[in-house]
């Protein structure tokens, strides 16, 4: 409150008061943030309460001397046509260390948006694989990554998705629930899902990778001068029309997954994303690609603000989005 | 040229302006767009991917909206105006020719292009030969990999035979309908029906691409306005 009216005896003297707050917080736009961005109106899907509109992390990975390993950030955030449109976020991310702290291990999920329960089996995929993939990797007999065995995994997930959506679809008073075929339990239940297996000692100062992805969500590793490298094939490179078909659990793929392997070393970044950062970051070289790799070219200060990049607006990406990332620390 | 890919969906509005179409019924056909741009104005995640353009036709065919962003500031409504006969030949022919470079274009400008809906209302008989019209909606449809989704609406003396021909896809999971006026139904208040159909259509394509769907939604049969009937290709023979 400016208290100079009040007080006429002193009027050019009084020195400006200390702010009690500062900080702000501003969306970020790349290029025409279209009308969505200001214009929609978020409200909640009636049948979803409890799934949150965005969740974030931000935390550091430490070695036994209390040294850092990493930095991690993650967060995944509604998009506008789900807040528009009164839908839940679909996509989920998960990441925990192994209990031998060997290994940091990374889903990220997109559910399919047609069906209705799909966010639960991108949390199933997420968080159940994750979980599946670090126990494998320090249990009594581990695995090593180098081996593992992905095509068991993936049916493992499979197997829990389709179960989750007979139960599901059984209480929702689907008398055909338990009898239907696996494509059909997919018509109303599905995720696409990646998954990362990042060995945190590094050899020559590179941390070793592997990935493994069913459908569309991709991986990247950010290198040194902003060079966006995917890890995979960009959808919908040289198709005539867009198309929206994606592989998807429970639906077994039609091939066995293969994993790909990578390294990523201090002044990189791995990054996992579904298809609502992966498709405006195209190929990584326009204006999104431009920007991640400014603001991402060492970890954001925390889990906010690395959600804050994640939903940055432009126009007619209206997509959820889902970004997990990855920061080696510099042990020289 | 930008990698990343905006998706966008253009719809083409091609509608009848021979003779038969004057007064109360051309004054309609005008209100069409204006109330397209309302539907747009309070539909955000829409209005950023739609893509609106209007080719008329009587004897001959014009673009008289090139494929735009309606809500773009510097974009005029033309007064759409009777001229002649009744070219469907020269409609089909004209939005070939712009769907084939609108969509050249866009891809060019870097974006993601769903297949274009079309809804083509007449209020009559082609006048153009037969073999004429039905060549030119082959090169549209069946000769064209980027053909439209076509949704005829017919009113007043429109053949319901005819327009019955023009759905596309006329069977499959992707098949098309088209709207006619009910028997003894005021055509004006008929074309503003269509104009509200298409609104719908539009807007729940819209929530359909939402949900991870690309293809045109039609509103379901009950949820017609009075006065306009759905059928299929397959109800007229």
């Amino acid at each position: 409150m400016d208290t100079s009216t009040e007080e006429p005896t002193t009027p050019a003297a009084a020195p400006a008061a200390e702010p009690e707050w500062r900080g702000r917080s501003e969306p970020f736009q790349v290029g025409d943030p279209g009308r969505a961005a200001s214009r929609v109106v978020p409200v909640p899907d009636p049948e979803g309460w409890d799934r949150r509109d965005t969740v974030l992390d931000g935390v550091a990975l430490m070695d036994d001397a209390k040294k850092p390993i990493g930095e991690v950030r993650a967060a995944s955030v509604r998009g506008l046509s789900h807040r528009a449109y009164g839908t839940v976020r679909q996509d989920e991310y998960s990441f925990r260390r192994t209990r031998d702290g060997r290994y940091l291990v990374i889903g990220v999920a997109d559910g399919v948006s047609a069906g209705k329960l799909s966010h639960k089996a991108a949390i199933v995929a997420a968080r159940k694989g994750a979980e599946l993939i670090a126990k494998a990797l320090s249990g009594p007999d581990p695995l090593a990554p180098d081996n593992f065995p992905w095509p068991d995994l993936v049916r493992a997930v499979a197997g829990r998705i389709e179960r989750l959506g007979r139960e599901r679809l059984t209480a929702m008073g689907n008398a055909a629930a338990s009898t239907m075929s696996v494509r059909e339990v997919a018509g109303h239940i599905a995720t696409t899902v990646l998954y990362a297996v990042v060995d945190l000692t590094p050899v020559g100062g590179a941390h070793a990778v592997h990935l493994l992805s069913v459908g569309d969500t991709s991986a990247w590793v950010l290198r040194d001068g902003g060079r966006w490298e995917p890890q995979d094939a960009v959808k919908n490179d040289g198709a005539d029309l867009h198309s929206s078909s994606v592989h998807a659990l429970p639906l077994p793929p039609a091939v066995d997954p293969k994993p790909v392997r990578t390294t990523v070393a201090a002044g990189e970044a791995l990054v996992l994303m579904t298809d609502g950062i992966g498709d405006p970051l195209g190929h990584g070289t326009g204006a999104v690609g431009r920007f991640l790799a400014d603001v991402w070219s060492g970890p954001p200060a925390s889990g906010l603000e690395f959600a804050a990049h994640v939903g940055f607006a432009r126009k007619s990406f209206d997509d959820d989005r889902t970004a997990v990332a990855f920061w080696p620390t510099s042990r020289a | 040229m930008e990698s990343e890919k905006a998706k966008l969906l253009p719809f083409y509005l091609v509608i009848d302006v021979s003779a038969s179409m004057t007064g109360d019924k051309l004054e309609q056909a005008n209100a069409i767009m204006p109330a397209v741009v309302d539907a747009l104005s309070d539909a955000p995640i829409l209005s950023d991917k739609v893509r609106f353009g209007v080719i008329d036709f009587g004897t001959d065919a014009l673009v008289r909206l090139p494929l735009c962003d309606l809500l773009d500031e510097h974009v005029t409504l033309p007064p759409l105006n009777v001229r002649g006969a009744t070219s469907y030949a020269a409609a089909f022919r004209l939005l070939r020719d712009e769907i084939e470079s609108n969509v050249k274009q866009l891809k060019a400008d870097g974006f993601q292009v769903h297949r274009p809906a079309v809804f083509f209302i007449s209020d009559g008989e082609p006048t153009d030969r037969d073999a004429d019209w039905r060549d030119a909606f082959r090169d549209l449809t069946e000769n064209f990999p980027t053909y439209p989704n076509v949704v005829p609406c017919g009113v007043d003396a429109a053949n319901p035979k005819t327009m019955a021909s023009l759905i596309y896809p006329a069977s499959g999971p992707k098949a098309m309908q088209m709207y006619l006026m009910d028997h003894g139904q005021n055509p004006a208040d008929a074309i503003a029906m269509i104009a509200e159909i298409l609104i719908s259509s539009m807007l729940a394509s819209g929530q359909s691409m939402a949900q991870g769907s690309s293809g045109l939604i039609l509103p379901a049969k009950q949820d017609l306005p009075a006065g306009i009937s759905a059928h299929s290709s397959d109800d007229f023979v």
